[in-house]
């Protein structure tokens, strides 16, 4: 294997471990893990944290907060609070748009409940997920960009 | 990507925005794609999807056509 090759995997590895990092204390915590606690967590200098950071970023694996080493998103959660609630018993997270915070329940594969309102009447809205379905209330999906456009602006995205 | 009331809510939305309208799913659909899209997200050496990963996921649940292509 030639020594970039080397580095590669290497790098590949580390953003691997810095990732799943990010989404077990997303998981567990509703909140994503700061740099500092990422080094430690993985056992790697914080610099290279922060690298590996930026290499995820600029695979849109996560979203930085700009001009910070701080992760915003990792789809599908929000490191903000957003109009997407997501409860499942005592535990409680953010979801980016309707499509992550149905994600949430469905990657930990829990029931719950998302919470929203419809952006035109501002009628609460529900939906719910018990035993792999979904119910609720009557509603409908949105999606006003195209997907090859979706990650010109995430945030509004 | 939001939540709506009816597909009547879409059009005044959109309408007060001056935004054309996009693609409307029903919530089942958007389960259905929120489950394959995020099933292996928590797992050990998950990567992004390739361009054509993620359209084979969207066809897989009846999203086709140019709104859904990842080819700009």
């Amino acid at each position: 294997m030639s020594p970039d090759r080397a580095i590669d995997r290497a790098e590949n590895e580390t953003d691997d471990l810095v990732r799943l990092a990010i989404m077990r204390m997303f998981v567990d915590e509703a909140r994503p893990p700061a740099p500092n606690e990422l080094a430690s967590i993985v056992g790697i200098p914080q610099a290279a944290v922060e690298a590996s950071l930026r290499r995820l970023h600029d695979a849109h694996v996560i979203v930085l907060a700009p001009g910070t080493p701080l992760v915003w998103m990792a789809n599908p959660f929000s490191a903000l609070p957003t109009p997407f609630e997501v409860r499942s018993g005592d535990r409680r997270w953010w979801g980016n748009c309707i499509w992550d915070a149905l994600g949430v329940l469905a990657m930990i594969g829990t029931d719950g409940e998302v919470r929203t309102s419809c952006p035109d009447c501002g009628e609460p809205l529900r939906l719910g997920v018990r035993d792999g379905e979904i119910g609720g209330d009557t509603a409908v999906v949105h999606y006003s960009t195209p997907a090859a456009q979706w990650w010109d602006d995430i945030g509004s995205t | 990507m939001l939540l709506f009331r009816s597909e009547e809510d879409i059009e005044r939305w959109s309408d007060l925005r001056g935004t054309p309208r996009g693609e409307v799913m029903s919530v089942e659909q958007q389960w259905r794609l929120a489950r394959a899209w995020f099933k292996d997200r928590l797992r050990p050496g998950y990567r992004r999807r390739t361009a054509d990963e993620a359209e084979a996921v969207f066809a897989e649940i009846g999203l086709t056509g140019p709104f859904w292509s990842l080819r700009g």
